[in-house]
This record gives structure tokens, sequence and C-alpha cells, in this order.
């Protein structure tokens, strides 16, 4: 009993605590200064690459000038529960927020949330994952077809037939079954590509690795494999088994850049391409957003898609320095680590950032702000991903970025 | 004051029970590890290509880490707690070897650092336990987040280095044609095993966790043995940390996660009380090889995840129930009679 009433003690002082710092975090807006946009920074939660080089690169803008002397930022981070974003949503709009750009943790959950904010004059900006609520902007891939091409591509190096896994993101969640689906519906074409494990690797390459190792165990005369975020843990389970190498696809890890474009790695059987989820994306939403709020760009709330990175082997190029500059698009090794995300650069819609920004949310001495080029392109509706009540195109799973080099 | 003979007092001459309770812990272990041998022939079934060493090798590999952790989650559940820090203490192991061996040089200053400082969050786990009474779960829960979250202050998100050379080799070295995690394995486990179970050491943690106001009148320092486990636990799992670092060279920040729940799973596996006083650690092997062999058949099954789930968690709760001491014993008697 007195442990229960001791249980309950600690932990209403410490939620108080909680609420109480949280509460003077948000209120303490600067009343004397002159009039800055307040812009929340929400994510759901961080703790890998790829969530804190996009935190990072929004904090990196909003620090470039003119920006710095006219944007005031805060990040919040809510953690993995839709209730805790909730929250963090509701207390923005009460701090009377003038945009909020936010990872969402689930497309439909926050949706009540965001419209009662945008009734109250606040901008949303959704980067990479996205919300159904019409109210809001969504600026991603997602909708770039990144499944559909990688598993062409994975069936064109098959030669159109060999044994396969997937190595997919996290159960129950819209994009990997985005991604999926888009993947599956180009492989049930070939009736020689057998797929003979499935596994959920979360996007992280630990887990990749262990789940790969255990998949390899059924199946050590794998062909090849599919792999979403996590990719380069995929290699190390191969390594870990011997030097056999297998064609795959993954995302953009630099280790798997490397690897794709290292001539040992090629001739123990590598190839493939390196394409998917770019946080650059974070940086091109916010940036778009500032255009609005500084009334140089009109734009009504809409679903933008960000292109999809599409990186070949043939296609890798090391970047002497510390930005995506003529035409590289991975880092030498030892520079960052190898699940460093490389695509945090655009030299189209991000020229203002640098290495420094992506690690450590540092703005780079001496750019400005540039301008984004005028023209948006709008995403393809997907339903339970960017709209409710809605149809996708008939084309929905179109190949953009290659051409089947094998007849079905 | 310390000369107390505790060994004595725990130890009346004529209790016969014990020798039972030894043949049934000895059965027990011995089920456990038939059953995971079971399994791997089994699974042939599911796959052909299993059932090899190979895939012995496999197992023994992925289960090393939780075999590390989950002795010192067993020695905290020994004397009576729980320790739900060791998942932000993996975490904590592997982003500090990987970022100090890249900026202080020699990994042999590095990794005793690092373990040591394990050692001393755990110990201070304990200090909240034991004086402040503040409830073992809830301590160690906080000591957790505290522990994640400086580590995300200090690496701001993205752990960098690499791994220690010593940490590499171990994984994916070997002697001859054996792996060197197998060896470390079988060492660790008959080192960790003498310490629980033919020590004093390991007898005071019994004797704690079974009823811990007997012992402090039977002249055990309580206070002793409980902050021992804790911080032996912190540092196995500083140490597991620094073991997957090693496996993927390079650590990330919720590396630690996926251990949490199964270095508990192992230790009840094994037929611990998670009450305290009862438990062996090849029981707690055994149970740590079979979630990961479990793991490894059913991920070969190819069905959906859901799925994979329900059977993977009712094959748990079945082995509980199977290993109950009292239907060994049972068994046992019939087989006697």
């Amino acid at each position: 009993m007195t442990t229960l009433r001791k249980l309950l003690t600690t932990t209403c002082v410490a939620a108080g605590a909680l609420a109480s710092a949280f509460t003077i975090g948000m209120g303490s807006a600067s009343a004397d200064e002159p009039k800055k946009f307040k812009i929340f920074l929400s994510l759901s939660y961080s703790g890998n690459a790829w969530q804190s080089e996009a935190a990072n690169i929004v904090k990196a803008l909003a620090q470039t000038p003119p920006y710095d002397q006219m944007v005031e930022l805060k990040e919040v981070i809510s953690g993995t529960d839709p209730q805790g974003q909730i929250a963090a949503y509701e207390s923005m709009i009460d701090a009377k927020a003038d945009g909020v750009i936010s990872f969402p943790i689930s497309s439909t959950a926050l949706n009540r949330t965001v419209k009662n904010g945008c009734e109250k004059g606040v901008l949303f900006f959704m980067y990479d994952a996205t919300v159904t609520e019409p109210c809001a902007y969504n600026v991603s891939y997602i909708t770039a077809g990144f499944g559909e091409n990688t598993a062409q591509a994975l069936v064109n190096a098959l030669d159109g037939k060999g044994k396969i896994f997937l190595s997919r993101g996290v159960p129950g969640n819209s994009v990997d079954k985005r991604h999926t689906d888009g993947a599956m519906h180009i492989f049930k074409k070939y009736p020689g590509i057998q797929v003979v494990a499935e596994y959920y690797s979360f996007w992280d390459d630990r887990t990749t690795q262990q789940e790969t190792a255990k998949a390899l165990a059924a199946h050590p005369d794998v062909d090849g494999i599919w792999a979403q975020a996590g990719e380069f843990g995929a290699i190390q389970a191969l390594r870990d088994k011997g030097t056999r190498l297998v064609p795959m696809t993954g995302e953009n890890s630099n280790g798997f850049r490397l690897a794709l474009a290292d001539p040992e790695a090629q001739k123990n059987g590598l190839k493939g391409v390196s394409a998917g989820s770019p946080p650059a994306t974070a940086g091109y939403a916010f940036k778009l957003m500032m255009e609005i709020l500084t009334k140089k760009r009109d734009l009504k709330a809409m679903n933008i898609q960000y292109p999809l990175p599409w990186v070949p082997a043939d296609k890798v190029t090391l970047c002497k320095g510390d930005t995506f500059e003529d035409g590289c698009n991975a880092f030498p090794d030892g520079k960052v680590p190898s699940s460093f995300v490389t695509e945090v650069f655009s030299p189209e819609f991000l020229p203002e950032l640098s290495l420094k920004s992506a690690l450590d949310g540092a703005p780079t001495p001496g750019k400005t702000i540039q301008p984004l080029p005028a023209e948006v392109v709008k995403a393809p509706n997907e339903p339970g991903i960017n709209c409710q009540k809605c149809d996708p195109p008939a084309d929905l799973y179109k190949l953009t970025k290659i051409e089947p080099t094998v007849k079905p | 004051m310390t000369s107390a003979r505790p060994s004595a007092a725990l130890q009346p001459p004529a209790d016969t029970r014990r020798i039972g309770r030894i043949r049934s812990e000895t059965i027990s272990t011995a089920a456990i590890f038939a059953l995971a041998i079971i399994l791997i022939l089994a699974s042939r079934f599911v796959s052909p290509a299993l059932g090899s060493w190979d895939q012995v090798d496999t197992i023994i590999t992925l289960a090393s880490f939780l075999i590390v952790v989950a002795f010192g989650q067993g020695l905290v559940i020994l004397v009576g707690g729980l320790d739900l820090s060791i998942a932000s203490m993996i975490t904590l192991g592997g982003v500090l070897a990987t970022t100090w061996n890249s900026s202080f040089g020699s990994e042999w200053v590095v990794i005793p650092a690092v373990l040591i400082l394990c050692a001393c969050i755990g110990a201070l786990n304990a200090v909240g336990v034991i004086w402040l009474s503040i409830p073992p779960f809830i301590m160690t829960m906080a000591m957790g987040i505290i522990v994640a979250s400086a580590a995300l202050g200090y690496t701001s998100g993205t752990p960098r280095g690499a791994s220690p050379e010593a940490f590499l080799a171990l994984m994916k070295g070997s002697v001859g044609p054996v792996s060197a995690v197998l060896i470390f394995v079988v060492i660790f486990a008959l080192l960790a095993r003498a310490l629980q179970s033919a020590t004093a050491f390991g007898r005071r943690l019994y004797a704690v966790g079974a009823n811990r106001e007997a012992a402090r009148i039977a002249g055990v320092a309580t206070w002793r043995p409980i902050m021992a486990a804790y911080a032996i636990s912190a540092v196995c799992a500083g140490f597991a940390g620094m073991m997957l670092v090693g496996y993927a060279n390079g650590a990330t920040l919720r590396m630690g996660d996926s251990y949490l729940l199964p270095s508990i799973a192992s230790v009840v596996i094994g037929g611990s009380s998670i009450l305290g006083g009862r438990g062996s650690f090849a029981a707690t092997v055994g149970g740590a090889i079979l979630l990961t062999t479990l793991g490894t058949v059913i991920s070969a099954l190819g069905m959906d995840q859901g799925w994979r789930t329900v059977i993977e968690g009712a094959i748990i709760v079945g082995a509980l129930l199977l290993l109950r001491e009292d239907l060994i014993a049972r068994l046992r008697n019939r087989s006697a009679g």
C-alpha cells in the first residue's frame, strides 16, 4: 500500500514538473523584440540519423540570413505516440504559432487538431510523412514511386528470376505499405521472382542486419534483396557470411552508396540502386512555408511531390567538399557514419546547406537564403496517405525512373 | 559484525530439500536446451538450409547479446528487483565506445572507462532502491530515461565513430573453425554461472532475494549484494552495447530497445522466480537461446508479421507452462515411484 502511494506520488510530482516545464518553454514569447515569425518544428521521435538530419537542416536554414532575423524556431519532440504529438500541436496553436513544420507520426490521427489549427490561421507543413487533412501542406517523395521503381531495378539486375528478400519498414505504417504495394505490383508480374523471406527492419541498420542474418540462415542461396531504409545492415549481414554479395536496392545511406561504388563489392556481386526518402524534403518544406509567410509566394494548401533521389551504382560520385557539388552524391569513408543519409542536399532547392548544417544544425558561413524554383509539383492522390475519400490515378504504379529490360 | 557466516546460517544440516530442488532445476535447464535443439532440428521442415551448423552459429551470435544482458537482469531479479534501464545502458555503452574510441585514442582505456561509468550508474540505481525506497521499476525506468536523453543530447542525434578493434575481433573473428563469439559465450556462461551459484557472493544474492529480513538477521549486509547486482547489470548491458557495436560497426540511439523485454523473458523462461530468490543462470542461457531460435525459425516461416508474433507469444507461454517446476517434480516423482 505504501509502495503504491509512493509510486503515485512520484508519478504525479514528475508529471507536474514536466507539465510546468512544458508550459514555461511554450509561453516564453519575446514581447519587446521586433515581430518575428513564430515557427515550431514538431518531431514525433528523434534518435536516428534521418530524423536528426532533417531537423538539423531546418534549424540551419532558420539561422541563415535573412531568416535569422525573421524566425523564432522552437523544436518539440513528442515521442512515438500520436497523442503526444496532438498535445504538442495544441500547445503550439495556443502559443499563436505562425507555422508548424512537422514530421507527423500518423496520417490520420492528427487531422482534427491540424484542422483546428488551420482555422486559427496556423500554416501546417508536413515533410516526408503526410496527413490526410486537406488544409495541411504535405511535402513528400512518397508518391514518387520508390517501391515500383526499385523493384523494377532489382528485377532487371536479376534478369527476371531469383529468390529475393523483402526488408520492410515499420509494420502497419502507411509509408511502408505504399512502398511494398508498389514493389509487389512489379514482382507479381514476374513468375520467376520468388519472395522467400519478408521481414520488418524498422528502417534501422542494426535491425536490418539481424533480420537479414536470420533470413540468410534459412535461405543462404538468396539472389537479391529489396530493402527500405536500413539497407546497409543487409550488406553487413551478407559480409558476415562470407564474401558473396547479391544485387540489391535500398535507400540513401552513405555506407550503401560507397558499397555500390566499390569495385571489390561489385566483383563480389553487388549491383543495384540507391533511392528513397531524402531528409532534404524538410528544408524544402521549410523554405516553401517561409516564402508563403513572407508573401513571396501564393500557394493554397496542397500535396507537393518531392523528387525521388535515384542513384544507380555507376552514378555514385564522391564529394570533395562539404556539400553536393558538381553532381556528387556521397561522402568519403570516415567523413560521415555509414548510416548517414546522404540526400540532405539539393543544389536546386537547398544551395545554402553544407555538411555542418546536416550534422550540427549550423548555418553555412557566408550563405544567404536563395529563392526556390517557382514551380511546385503536385502529388497524385493516394488514399490513406495524402487524401481521405479520393481515388488514386489509374497509372499509380507507373515506372518513372527505369524501363523494364526483362519481359514479364 | 561482518564476520558472520551466512552460508552456515543458510544451510541447516538436516535440510535435504536442496537436493530435490537442484535436481528439478537441472531437469528444467536440460528441458529448455532440449526444446531449443528440437526447434533447430524441426526447422529443417521449414527450410532445408536450417538445422545446419551455420544456423547454430547465427543463433549463438544473435543470442550472445541477450545472454550477456540477461545475466545482469537475472541478478537484479534474483535480489527481488527489476532493471528497466538496460535498454538505455546498452545504447550508452555502444555510443560511448564509438565516440570515445575515435576521440581518446587507446581502446584499452576507453573500454574500462565506459564499463566503470556503467557500474556507477548501476550503483546509483541501487542507491535509489535501497536508501530512498523507490520501487525498482520506477527507479530504473527513470534512470533509463535520463541515460537515453543524455545519450541523445551528447550525440545530438547522430552517433559517430567506429567500433573498438577488440569488439570487431570478438564479433567477427574466429579461432580456427570456431567463431570467437561462440568461445566467448561458453566462457562467459561458465564464469557467470560460477559467480552466481558457487561463490559466497552468489549465495548472499539468493539469501537477500529470498528474504531480505532473514538475510539481514543472519548477518548479511544486505545493501552490498543488491548494489553489486545493479552495478553488474549495468556493466553487462554496457558490454552488450559494445558487442552490438562490434557486430554492426556503429551505434544508434535505439539499439538497446529490442533487448529489454527479451532479457526479462529469458530469465523467466529459464525458471527463475520474477519475485526473486530463485533461478539459475544456465537455464537463463537456455531461455535466451530458445527465444533467439524461435525468432530465427519463425522469420523463415514467411507468414504475416501479425501471425508470427502470435505464434511467438503462444510458444513462449507454452514453454513456461511446460517447464513449471511442479510439473517437472510430479513427472520425476512418477518415474521414481
